[in-house]
């Protein structure tokens, strides 16, 4: 219990004292986090649009799938980016592994399907009578898809945040296709795994307040958000 | 002389839940015409409208559009900017009324003033001018009933479908949406209407079909507002 005050009174010292090293790896983890979810939401809703709205041989399926891609392991991503990037895998010339990059494109495969599957069931609950509505006052199917997810927006915000929330807080992954690399490739949990393996413990619990407090901000946000969308009659 | 048809169905048929929910030989619209379209609950009517308004696809049949013979598949792409349909309640976007009003306006990328010039306009045609700056969902029904009609007028459709527009309406609000689609009609738009409750509208009704096992029946031509009896008398109608 001593080690557990000290070593969060020590934690609090060290991000109250702007320590550089650690304020690195929060940044890191934000960027390539952020990079990820920005790179893939576009694309993911998209492509959950076309799912909940469009009907072609194998739709179900593919909802199916997307829904089973929720419980995928990270490790399991991590392992198989690290394969396909490593010197012998087919893209190794690419020389990604252990990059930011390689990160990135992990997280992005974490949170497509999560963006998908959440997008789907928002939209999919959308009035069918707002998409008729902009069709019939001339919107082309682009501008009636827009104006569709605009009346969704809630709970497509709820399916960002949750796929935000899955790659910050990953750790499998990272660590794989990033290999903790100082000032490089370590972010907060691939840094909190690191310091508990050295029995470091301030530094870890100094990033998991971090972490924590960050759900925190991101709960508070959607609650406003949801707060804001209330039900009509 | 017969006015030349707008928009004109022949052989029009719907496959739906196993059966032909509607075979009908010939429809057609008119500038400044007015029919109603009546028949029991479940006999196609909203499909009708939908099928009209190019938001369903028939499974057969001839469109004509101002005249001209057009593809059945890509029909709607040539008249859909000239047709707007009403749901029976209508659905009005998460944004304020003048938002939603001047939502058709936009995507003609009008400069903006033209269309706050356009949509104060109609505002004021509907009676709504102290509701403009007011989220559209929270409207009652007769107002988001009067906005859905604003809305599609400030486009000047040719044709415009209402599915059931007085439904559950109160007797004001009933009135208020009467004096509009009178409006309409006068401005030279031609309107079809569904309605259960035919004593409220036949007063508007040029011509008046009722469906009935998919095909229409003409039930007789109106030559007069005067000929059916009215709840709404002529003075209320212009107090809106």
């Amino acid at each position: 219990m001593d080690n557990l005050l000290g070593a969060s009174r020590e934690a609090l010292l060290l991000l109250v004292s702007g320590d550089p090293s650690l304020w690195t790896i929060v940044g890191i983890s934000f960027s390539v986090s952020l990079k990820a979810i920005l790179l893939t939401a576009p694309v993911a809703l998209l492509i959950a649009f076309l799912l909940a709205h469009a009907r072609f041989p194998g739709r179900r399926a593919l909802i199916t799938l997307f829904q089973t891609l929720l419980a995928f392991p990270a490790v399991v991503v991590g392992l198989t980016l690290y394969l396909l990037l490593s010197r012998s895998g087919p893209f190794g010339d690419l020389r990604l592994l252990f990059t930011q990059t390689a990160m990135v494109i992990g997280q992005m495969v974490l949170c497509f399907p999560i963006l998908v599957a959440m997008g789907h069931s928002a939209i999919q609950a959308a009035d069918r009578r707002a998409w008729e509505t902009a069709i019939t006052l001339g919107a082309r199917p682009a501008r009636a898809m827009l104006t569709l997810m605009h009346e969704v927006r809630f709970g497509l915000m709820a399916a960002v945040i949750a796929g935000f929330g899955r790659i910050i807080a990953e750790v499998g992954c990272s660590l794989m296709v990033g290999g903790n690399i100082l000032n490089h490739t370590r972010n907060i949990t691939t840094a909190i795994a690191l310091e508990t393996t050295k029995g470091q413990f301030a530094e870890g619990i100094a990033l998991g307040l971090v972490l924590l407090v960050l759900a925190l901000l991101l709960n508070f946000a959607l609650m406003l958000l949801q707060g804001r969308g209330v039900m009509h009659s | 002389m017969k006015p030349e048809p707008i928009l004109q169905f022949r052989g029009l048929r719907k496959f739906l839940a196993n059966r032909w929910l509607l075979d009908i030989s010939e429809l057609s619209i008119s500038a400044g015409q007015c029919m109603i379209l009546s028949g029991d609950n479940g006999v196609g009517k909203t499909t009708l409208l939908k099928i009209m308004a190019g938001l369903e696809p028939p499974d057969a049949g001839e469109v004509a559009y101002g005249g001209k013979v057009l593809p059945l598949r890509t029909a709607p792409q040539h008249y859909r900017d000239n047709i707007v349909y009403l749901h029976q309640s209508p659905y009005l976007f998460d944004c304020s009324v003048i938002d939603n009003v001047a939502y058709g306006l936009r995507r003609l990328r009008m400069p903006r003033a033209a269309v706050q010039a356009k949509v104060a306009e109609v505002l004021e045609w509907a009676g709504l001018e102290h509701l403009g700056k007011r989220n559209a969902k929270y409207l009652s029904g007769g107002e988001k009933q009067r906005v859905a009609l604003a809305r599609a007028r400030v486009l000047a459709p040719k044709v415009l479908l209402l599915d059931e527009p007085i439904a559950s309406m109160d007797y004001k609000s009933r009135e208020r949406t009467y004096v509009l689609i009178e409006r309409l009609k006068k401005e030279g738009m031609g309107v079809v209407i569904t309605s259960h409750e035919l004593y409220a509208v036949l007063p508007l009704a040029d011509v008046h079909m009722y469906l009935h096992d998919g095909k229409l029946h003409d039930e007789h031509q109106h030559n007069t507002a005067a000929q059916m009896s009215s709840l709404i008398t002529t003075e209320n109608r212009h107090n809106v």
